[in-house]
């Protein structure tokens, strides 16, 4: 009987949850937006996948912004915001320029970068952790000082001058063949798929999705709550800065004024992917889509004509709203809230407790 | 006195009245604030002297008075335990809307006063709508109308500025009433002492606070929470309106980024926390969210006029507010005091791990 009960089980876990659902609708988002822009704007798709100027060169625009996305996703999970992501990958880049004008050479002066920014991401999750503070205010303070430290250091004019191979190494070149695929969607692909794997096929970034969703019951499970969230700190520091080395090199010099947007649509990008703004729950995978979801939105929009305003800032908040007012909606329809999916994962009747009732519990299989 | 002090406050409730009258002060986040404010400005002033000189004066008061009046709106809904990041925008529709009007067809200032709270209230009763109803947590709600009203003052603006305000409207935001009082000064102190009237004295204020400490406590106390936490964040929107009428009348001009280029909304958010209001809901004032916001300008300007580079004014309000946080902190746990807290950090004693909650 307890095997039948098994089965059943294993067959529920395997239906599409909200979770996969999400990732479906995103996905056919995404299709659509794709379809919709291809074939609708004949200047969007370009000459196709051959050239330059297919569709997949508006990443340019837009992998930045998905990386530091993929950055503070890390810090969601556990159930904390990083509010300075846009100020340190600002903060990195003009940090690179400096250091390479400076005379030193600008692979190692773009590893050094990264590194302090690691070490900065590192101090602001201890100063969180050490002192019980709020992550939003700390980093929210943290983004304040970086954005100084920048503009201060940068001077009147912003760094620039790099050699050719380096701006074309992380930002605009193209990886030629019978697809030009941008040398930026390479590197984002490499950090997609580390972070991908890194979340759900290792034992800290399971312990990262446990911190979120419930800090007691890690403790008490024997997780480090206050090491995990640190790690995601310095994580979200290190892909925030490596986004500020793309920045840098795309535009050919370190920008300052980039920040807020980028820490606003990283956010956006992150809650639209599904993941639990409160932490503990979601997918990379959604998030990845979710990027690129928000990524041709806007040159999509703009080459379909539409007033700039509108494309760049009233179309992504009309979808991010839209997009959790719908979530919302569907899930309290189906009574998953979070309290419902807890009950669900652990109460009575739950895989779980069926497993450990196997051997006594008659009604188990009834259903 | 800090070792008898503390062990009479698990015991006795009466324990602050039996505290000496000048650490009972030091305490309370608006005297400190105001002490510290003035010692900030006798010491710039002592270098600098022309940084006392009477326009100079005023014009600090002046110039604090659009983020006060916008402090104070955050404070309502952080004292829900909400955040609102699109009180930037708001302002700035307020602030081109009322001056493009003034601009046309040179109206008074007090004819604009119902359109700009009208915007307030209508922008801050969609913010309330997404929070409660929709359920969006208020910091990606928010975010979300953030980006969504920018794009709509972008569209009033339409390229254009707001740079020719009326006669009136400029004596209006330049002039004094008294000597040192800016007519500036007049609306962010009436607001302040009204809302603080309003959230102490009034069954709606009390609801706020009573929502705050413990929403599903409200519920069951009877108070209909989804219309208490709507009406936080139209009131934040309101004042936020509010705030942006006086930000054209004191700056004299706006245009498509006003409020969102000086981040303001964060810059309330910091008022609002060194003020001493926190972040979780039920406590705190409007009035300290006032003193933190002449405080903050006081403070960047003095930064300003002792020689440090204007790009580190925002370091420093970053600054201030982890100060401000890590005195809350300490404070809260145990009620302890900052000397106590400072011991037992320099000491080494690592406090008992205890998970926040968050």
């Amino acid at each position: 009987m307890s095997v039948v009960a098994e089965t059943q089980h294993v067959v529920r876990r395997r239906r599409f949850d909200t979770d996969d659902r999400w990732m479906i609708s995103l996905v056919v988002l995404l299709v659509a937006e794709l379809l919709y822009f291809n074939f609708g704007i004949s200047t969007f798709w370009g000459g196709g996948w051959g050239t330059s100027y297919s569709f997949l060169g508006y990443g340019e625009s837009f992998l930045f912004t998905s990386m530091i996305a993929l950055g503070v996703m890390f810090v969601i999970f556990t159930g904390d915001i990083d509010l300075s992501v846009g100020y340190m990958a600002a903060f990195a880049g003009i940090m690179m320029a400096e250091f390479h004008i400076g005379g030193m050479n600008i692979w190692i002066a773009t590893v050094l970068s990264i590194a302090l920014c690691a070490v900065i991401g590192l101090i602001q999750g201890l100063v969180i952790t050490y002192f019980k503070l709020e992550s939003l205010l700390v980093t929210l303070a943290g983004g304040f000082i970086l954005n100084s430290a920048a503009v201060a250091w940068e001077g009147p004019v912003p760094p620039y001058g790099f050699p050719h191979s380096y701006d074309s190494a992380l930002g605009s070149g193209d990886i030629s063949g019978t697809i030009q695929i941008p040398n930026q969607l390479i590197v984002f692909a490499v950090l997609a798929v580390i972070a991908t794997l890194v979340v759900h096929r290792t034992r800290f970034g399971r312990q990262l999705v446990l911190v979120g969703h419930n800090r007691q019951a890690a403790a008490y499970a024997g997780v480090r709550v206050s090491a995990t969230r640190v790690k995601a700190f310095v994580l979200s520091a290190t892909f925030s800065a490596v986004a500020g080395m793309c920045i840098a090199a795309n535009y050919g010099t370190a920008r300052d004024d980039l920040a807020p947007t980028l820490l606003l649509t990283a956010i956006t990008c992150v809650v639209l992917g599904g993941v639990d703004i409160f932490g503990g729950g979601g997918r990379v995978p959604g998030v990845i889509i979710a990027t690129f979801v928000m990524g041709w939105l806007a040159p999509g929009l703009l080459q379909d004509n539409v007033n700039d305003t509108w494309a760049t800032l009233i179309a992504p908040g009309t979808l991010l709203l839209a997009a959790l007012t719908i979530k919302g909606i569907v899930d309290r329809r189906q009574g998953v809230s979070f309290r419902a999916k807890t009950l669900a994962r652990f109460g009575p009747g739950s895989p779980t407790s069926a497993h450990a009732d196997a051997g006594d519990a008659p009604g188990t299989g009834a259903t | 006195m800090s070792a008898t002090e503390a062990s009479a406050g698990k015991l006795a409730v009466d324990e602050p009245r039996r505290a000496p009258l000048l650490s009972r002060t030091l305490r309370r986040r608006e005297p400190m604030l105001v002490v510290v404010t003035l010692a900030i400005f006798g010491l710039t002033s002592a270098a600098q002297p022309h940084f006392a000189l009477q326009g100079n004066i005023s014009f600090l008061l002046a110039s604090a008075m659009p983020l006060a009046v916008v402090a104070v709106g955050e404070t309502v809904v952080m004292l829900v335990r909400g955040i609102d990041l699109s009180v930037a925008p708001v302002l700035g529709i307020a602030a081109v809307s009322t001056g493009f009007i003034a601009q046309d067809s040179h109206v008074s200032v007090l004819s604009m006063l119902p359109l700009a709270l009208a915007i307030g209230i209508g922008l801050g009763f969609v913010n309330g709508l997404f929070v409660t109803y929709a359920r969006i947590p208020p910091i990606i709600a928010t975010l979300g109308t953030f980006t969504v009203y920018g794009g709509i003052e972008q569209l009033i603006c339409n390229s254009r500025t707001v740079v020719t305000l009326p006669t009136s409207w400029i004596n209006l935001g330049t002039h004094d009433f008294l000597p040192d009082v800016p007519y500036i000064l007049v609306p962010g102190v009436l607001v302040t002492i009204a809302m603080a009237l309003i959230l102490w004295r009034t069954r709606w204020g009390r609801s706020i606070y009573a929502f705050g400490a413990n929403a599903e406590a409200a519920f069951r106390a009877g108070i209909r929470v989804k219309a208490i936490e709507i009406s936080a964040y139209t009131v934040c929107g309101m004042l936020a309106g509010l705030a942006g009428l006086i930000y054209v009348v004191q700056v004299g001009s706006a245009g498509y980024n006003t409020g969102s280029e000086i981040s303001i909304q964060l810059q309330a958010i910091a008022c609002g926390l060194i003020g001493g209001t926190t972040l979780t809901g039920g406590k705190g004032g409007v009035v300290g969210s006032f003193f933190a916001a002449i405080f903050l300008t006081v403070a960047l300007e003095g930064v300003i006029v002792a020689g440090i580079a204007y790009q580190w004014q925002s370091a420093g309000v970053g600054v201030l507010l982890l100060v401000a946080i890590l005195i809350d902190a300490y404070q809260n746990r145990q009620g302890r005091s900052v000397s106590e807290a400072l011991r037992s950090v320099l000491g080494g004693h690592k406090p008992v791990q205890q998970e926040a909650s968050s």
